[in-house]
């Protein structure tokens, strides 16, 4: 593929893709544009193996669920929680508003996969097939993680 | 749960338009310009190197099939040769040689349609 092709193909994704990792972020937007341009970088040296078997978008997203997952990890390597982004203190890069804070830290409480499968189920509007593709779990796991966050949603978010 | 369900369906998190985005990710990928050339580089290798592999496998799956065919040897009165120790493993197995043949036939086909696909992304 190139350049100028996965450049197109990025600009039509680049915005699901942004929020996507806002959501798993917890609102971050500084650190989620991060992973996103990790991701893309990451996507574009492995796009000669990009085989077309799956959409390009489910690819990408996958390998930048696959970045995130990284840093988080990294994070707890330096003892730095993921939790702290939802406690950011409100800031141009941040969405102050009260309905966003409240989802952002109720996604920040959280456990990774849950909140992986609740962004894509609700925010991206993916079919369980397709986050199925995306996160690597069957679609019966990904059925069970959507409850499970809804479940918890419920507890944190005040309706 | 039918709260929870709009509750997210309304409140989808709300990128800032960036316009440096796409700048900055385009800076970044001629930035790796040359470890992707690498990366196709070896991946191109690798893959004449399993296809060579294959054709070379299936060469001799189809001749060791044809030889233990064609030209049956007598097991009794062989001598211990390592050729006619070939031949003699070939004729005790023949029957099962066409078993490593196929997979290889159908690892190649494999191979070479995966190969096309990538040609179309």
């Amino acid at each position: 593929m190139t350049r100028e092709r996965f450049i197109e193909q990025v600009r039509v994704e680049q915005e699901p893709l942004r929020r996507f990792l806002l959501a798993l972020c917890s609102g971050d937007a500084s650190l989620a544009d991060d992973i996103a341009q990790d991701a893309l970088v990451r996507a574009y040296v492995a796009s000669g193996s990009f085989m077309g078997l799956s959409k390009f978008s489910t690819w990408l997203f996958r390998i930048a669920y696959n970045c995130y997952i990284d840093h988080c990890r990294r994070a707890r390597a330096e003892e730095v929680p993921v939790e702290a982004a939802s406690s950011v203190p409100a800031t141009d890069t941040c969405d102050a508003s009260f309905r966003y804070q409240q989802l952002y830290q109720a996604l920040g409480r959280l456990p990774e996969k849950e909140k992986a499968a609740i962004s894509l189920f609700y925010f991206e509007d993916r079919s369980i097939k397709e986050i199925s593709a995306v996160l690597g779990m069957p679609q019966g796991t990904v059925k069970y993680q959507l409850s499970m966050g809804r479940q918890h949603l419920k507890q944190y978010i005040q309706l | 749960m039918k709260e929870i369900d709009e509750f997210l369906r309304e409140n989808k998190p709300v990128v800032k338009d960036d316009p440096t985005f796409i700048l900055e990710a385009q800076r970044r990928m001629e930035a790796v310009e040359g470890i992707k050339s690498e990366v196709d580089r070896q991946r191109s290798h690798g893959r004449k190197a399993l296809i060579v592999a294959l054709v070379a496998g299936l060469a001799a799956g189809v001749l060791a099939t044809a030889v233990a065919f064609l030209y049956p040897v007598d097991v009794q009165s062989v001598g211990s040769g390592l050729l006619e120790s070939v031949r003699v493993f070939l004729q005790t197995y023949r029957q099962y040689l066409l078993m490593p043949v196929a997979i290889i036939a159908i690892s190649l086909g494999l191979v070479l349609s995966r190969g096309g696909k990538t040609a179309h992304i």
